[in-house]
């Protein structure tokens, strides 16, 4: 297994799924559950001749930071762009699910516990969401994590971690969407449609994916970070993922609704007052909208170093 | 169509005993593969059990496990790949990854 100690100054983009998962919770506290040696392979890539993994492509288990079980889950971008099928599905759903019915008998049991001692969830995203080789299985996966995510509001806080290089995106970005914090570095990427399917599908003039400043600037962590979909921009290493992972656990649930972005009326009100800001603005790039923002030096706003940024930065308002 | 799987059982010239414990290594990414390596009483021989996509180099592969077993006397361990391209090389260097991995932990 990984040395802990190592991985805490190493970047989180590099970091595999199995690295991350272990890295983000305390030293020594991952245990991980349906691991390799479970040997739960995908069946339908193997009726398609494709090659298979021992974990799906999806790391799945639970540790600890301080007093707060976390459940983790986190993604491997390496395997098939770290597209969800049934088996990974599965695994994502039923994390979840444990971390729910753990809550649940916890509390039933002490009805005292403090905040910090109630469990939390942890998903690192690296995906491009549904594995189309088993899109069928691969959707309903989706559908069944998002179930378990509503049924999760209000009782187990579920913590969205995104910095690795495929990114958060199909799928998944919805997924990403709908918990209620998010953490990303600022070369985390999330969105729902792709840089490289909205070149396929609308031209190179609408989208050029291999302008990689252009696919920065509009669905990387700064930009995610002004426009509010990210709450929480961090440096590139494992270590300040987990501070602030560690930060947020012990918060009581109540609060996370706070750091939601969806699922509330007035959150809607405030989604679509962006939509008609768009409208009004019809923005030619993401450099207009951080202007929006009130930020004097927008473009220069992609090239400052990261602490300059933070200490800069005026994040958009509606 | 479907994924090959070739089972192979080999025996070192002189046995130098099992991996200390049960290990996995590496991501079944594109040109790449991920190793099981774990200690069995399998009477001084190593078993392995290939998936791969790849069909036609069943040859090739048993000269580069064999080599593997040669570098390393491994015996009474069980070795399972799961591959996705991976070159001769490559292959040979998830091995001896897993194989210190195995040992140091």
């Amino acid at each position: 297994m990984t040395n802990w100690q190592n991985l805490q100054p190493r970047s989180f983009l590099e970091a595999s799924a199995r690295d991350r998962a272990i890295g983000l919770v305390d030293e020594g506290s991952f245990t991980e559950l349906a691991g390799p040696f479970d040997r739960v392979t995908s069946p339908h890539l193997e009726l398609l001749g494709d090659a298979v993994a021992f974990d799906d492509g999806i790391v799945t288990g639970i540790g600890r930071i301080g007093k707060t079980p976390v459940f983790v889950i986190s993604q491997e971008g390496k395997f098939i762009g770290g597209s969800v099928g049934e088996i990974g599905g599965a695994k994502m759903v039923n994390t979840i699910k444990t971390a729910i019915d753990f809550h649940d008998d916890l509390v039933a049991k002490y009805p005292d516990l403090t905040d910090e001692e109630k469990p939390v969830v942890v998903i690192s995203f690296e995906t491009g969401g549904v594995r189309l080789h088993e899109a069928n299985a691969g959707l309903l996966a989706h559908a069944e994590v998002m179930d378990q995510l509503q049924k999760a509001r209000g009782k187990v806080p579920v913590i969205a971690v995104i910095g690795s290089k495929v990114g958060g995106f199909g799928g998944m970005g919805f997924v990403a969407a709908a918990t209620d914090a998010i953490i990303m570095s600022e070369f985390g990427r999330l969105g729902l449609t792709g840089p490289e399917v909205i070149e396929q599908e609308m031209g190179k003039e609408e989208f050029d994916a291999s302008d990689r400043a252009l696919v920065y600037r509009t669905t990387g962590g700064r930009h995610k970070y002004i426009m509010g979909d990210a709450n929480f921009l961090v440096q590139d290493t494992v270590e300040a993922f987990r501070k602030q992972v560690a930060e947020l656990a012990p918060l009581p649930v109540a609060d996370f609704e706070a750091m939601r972005r969806i699922g509330s009326p007035e959150k809607v009100e405030n989604q679509l007052r962006l939509v008609a800001l768009a409208a009004e603005m019809q923005p030619k790039d993401a450099v207009d909208v951080w202007a929006k923002a009130g930020n004097e030096n927008a473009a220069g706003l992609l090239d400052v170093p990261f602490a300059e940024f933070m200490s800069t930065v005026k994040r958009l308002s509606v | 169509m479907a994924l090959h799987t070739l089972e192979l059982t080999l025996e070192p010239a002189t046995a130098a005993g099992p991996v200390k414990a049960p290990t996995h290594i590496g991501v079944t990414g594109s040109s790449d593969l991920e190793v099981l390596i774990q200690p069995e009483d399998l009477s001084g021989k190593v078993s392995v059990k290939l998936v791969t996509p790849v069909t036609g180099f069943d040859a090739l592969w048993e000269r580069v496990l064999r080599k593997f077993i040669d570098e390393t006397s491994l015996s009474d361990t069980r070795i399972e790949i799961n591959d996705n391209n991976a070159t001769p090389a490559v292959v040979l260097l998830r091995l001896h990854q897993a194989y210190t991995a195995a040992n140091a932990a």
